[in-house]
């Protein structure tokens, strides 16, 4: 008999402590970045490797950030700069990957997910750190930009060319860069061995693994008021977004302006308050969650099934929650008395 | 009692009977050890499985009478047999009173090691009680309920344990006191008999 | 009873008042939370009732402590969406000032969910 093994036996079993050391700890790490605040959660029995994962968090997600900005100096804006003069702009793979990659969910989304309409999110001020309160556009300027119509479909893209046939095409990959930084991301710490993470930036993730013996816990923000509307656990290797109208906005003689401009009318999109999204994929999470947020009340489903999106929760402005048959069955809602419809007969 | 010179061969005879008696006690002692185990079994308890461990007051027992290799036996004894006769054998169930009957073994294992005079029935009963407890706890927590909530039930168990501990080591001293009448009595009637 | 039992019934009768203590008030008395400036994060107790007042990149934000909660009184911010966040006291909520690069999240032994999407 080892007298050792004994006395941490003893030790184990009297417990006169009762913080228990099971192995593996979550660690977290909150970063600035992405225009946004990230969490990184890393399940890692070794500290020193789950602070390494967050430094490739880090540096992925600020190499993406740097390269697809769109109002500040980036490969981007220099991009919209050519192609607005009608220039062929050369490209990398990296790049090439990342515009066709916006360009399927474009055309799968009927162009309502649309990075090409920079220009008029600019015009509503949206290209700024923080947008100040003043008058949105003139009506007849967006008309005029509505006009130009630009979209994905002005896009031709070879292997190492890109090129538009509508000058008024101004890239602006807000409801699509988040996602793909995070997907990059999580394919980084994936490389390195990590089994266990979320990474969340600014109130949008993509999980990998479990924590532990039991999935990642999701809450979902109840969108107008305080606290929590709905859990989803995640076990595996899912990515969940929202887009809402509370996200970025701004007031002005009373009204509220957010930030998800429908391209088919130029103003803010107003027949939701969020959607929420849930989708393998983080960049194509993010694209429909934008997308099925423009859509609303009537034709998300339509849009969702063209995007290949099965699991969504959209909420109208009456507060009546709107589901697929496939998001009820794995959502729990945290609230009462919610009027819900699910949409879709597949059983 | 010592002193006179018939009185060694007494009990040297006295002994050789006493050890047949001594198989018909500890067989007597696992079946109540497994009884107790049994009866306990129905009893509620907040967290499922976890009980105050009173079968514990024959593992005592024995172990105060007849060391601890053989306070081993009783209590694996009356762990597996009384799971099967429950059948609850190798379920959570059995995990559980498994791990606290080893757990309360090693903490008596390590009384008996003690220097001097060592504790008595009550505390012997009051430390195997609360190791019991202990050990069920931590096997539920790393087994089957791994919510740090759990700890909240931790002070409330081990005051029950602590309570039952006290009260199985009075039983045990009762118990220990009255084997002790009896063994004189038959001591003494052995006697009477080789008269 | 010999001196060993009383040492063990010492034992528990010092262990009974520690579990209780460190089990059941360990949530009252003990909320804490962590104020996050730029990358620095340091830790602050809600126990009692204060104000501070921290420099972010923006300027100044005041944050309150009041009755085991924290919010963000004030900040430099145009859009003051961390005031609107209004009092945080359950273990893992959060608000931030993302100009200020400031942000405040209340700590807990386990928050309920691991991850919160907005």
């Amino acid at each position: 008999m080892k007298p050792r093994w004994l006395n941490l036996l003893l030790i184990a079993t009297l417990g006169l402590t009762a913080c228990s050391e099971a192995p593996p700890q979550v660690h977290r790490a909150k970063l600035f970045t992405l225009g946004t605040l990230v969490d990184v959660s890393v399940l890692h029995q070794d500290e020193a490797v789950a602070q390494q994962a967050v430094t490739i968090v880090e540096t992925e997600l600020a190499t993406i950030n740097r390269q697809w900005h769109a109002w500040h100096d980036s490969p981007l804006t220099l991009i919209n700069q050519q192609l607005a003069q009608g220039e062929t702009v050369t490209i990398d793979s990296a790049t090439h990957h990342f515009i066709q990659q916006a360009q399927t969910l474009a055309t799968n989304s009927d162009q309502l997910f649309n990075p090409t309409i920079g220009s008029l999110v600019e015009q509503w001020g949206f290209h700024s750190d923080e947008r100040p309160d003043g008058a949105p556009p003139a009506k007849e300027r967006i008309d005029a930009a509505l006009k130009q119509a630009p979209s994905m479909a002005n896009i031709t893209l070879t292997a190492t060319t890109l090129t538009s046939n509508n000058p008024a095409v101004q890239f602006d990959f807000g409801a699509f860069g988040k996602g793909y930084a995070i997907d990059r991301a999580v394919e980084q710490l994936k490389r390195a061995g990590i089994k266990n993470a979320i990474v969340n930036a600014g109130g949008d993730l993509r999980a990998i693994g479990s924590k532990g013996g039991r999935p990642w816990r999701i809450g979902v923000r109840h969108p107008t008021e305080a606290g929590v509307i709905a859990s989803i656990e995640i076990d595996g290797d899912e990515s969940i977004f929202t887009s809402g109208n509370y996200e970025r906005f701004f007031d002005f003689d009373g009204r509220r302006y957010h930030h998800i401009i429908d391209p088919r009318n130029g103003y803010p999109a107003n027949d939701a308050i969020s959607v929420t999204v849930i989708h393998h994929n983080a960049a194509t999470a993010d694209a429909a969650a934008t997308a099925l947020f423009i859509a609303g009340t009537t034709q998300w489903p339509q849009i969702a099934k063209q995007m290949g999106i099965d699991e969504v929760m959209l909420i109208g402005n009456d507060l009546t929650i709107y589901m697929t048959r496939k998001m009820a069955q794995r959502i729990r809602l945290e609230i009462d008395d919610a009027q819900i419809k699910i949409i879709g007969n597949e059983t | 009692m010592s002193g006179q010179p018939n009185n060694a061969s007494e009990r040297k005879t006295g002994i050789t009977i006493k050890t047949t008696q001594e198989d018909h006690l500890i067989a007597w002692l696992a079946a109540l050890a497994i009884a107790i185990h049994i009866i306990e079994s129905v009893l509620p308890s907040p967290l499922p499985g976890v009980k105050p461990g009173l079968a514990n007051v024959i593992t005592i027992a024995v172990f105060i009478l007849y060391g601890w290799r053989t306070a081993v036996w009783v209590t694996m004894l009356r762990v597996l047999v009384g799971s099967i006769l429950i059948g609850t054998f190798l379920s959570p169930t059995f995990m559980l009173s498994f791990s606290g009957a080893v757990a309360s073994l090693i903490v008596l294992w390590l009384a008996s090691r003690l220097p001097g005079e060592g504790p008595g029935p009550i505390g012997l009963c009051l430390i195997a009680a609360m190791a019991h407890m202990s050990g069920q706890f931590y096997t539920a927590y790393l087994l089957f309920i791994p919510h740090d909530g759990l700890f909240k039930l931790l002070p409330l168990l081990m005051t029950a344990a602590v309570v039952f501990g006290i009260i199985s080591g009075i039983i045990v001293r009762s118990m220990l006191q009255h084997l002790e009448k009896r063994k004189n009595d038959t001591t003494a009637q052995q006697n009477e008999q080789e008269k | 009873m010999t001196r060993a039992d009383y040492c063990i019934v010492l034992f528990a009768a010092l262990l009974l008042p520690y579990l209780y203590i460190s089990q059941w008030t360990g949530d009252e008395a003990g909320i804490n939370a962590t104020i996050m400036n730029g990358s620095e994060t340091t830790e602050v107790s809600l126990a009692h009732d204060h104000t501070l007042e921290i420099d972010g990149a923006l300027g100044t934000s005041i944050i309150k402590i009041k009755d085991g909660k924290i919010r963000f009184a004030a900040s430099p911010c145009r859009g003051k969406q961390c005031i609107h966040s209004g009092w945080l006291e359950h273990a893992g909520e959060f608000a931030a000032c993302l100009p200020n690069r400031i942000s405040i999240a209340v700590l807990g032994e386990e928050p309920r969910f691991d991850s919160i999407i907005f």
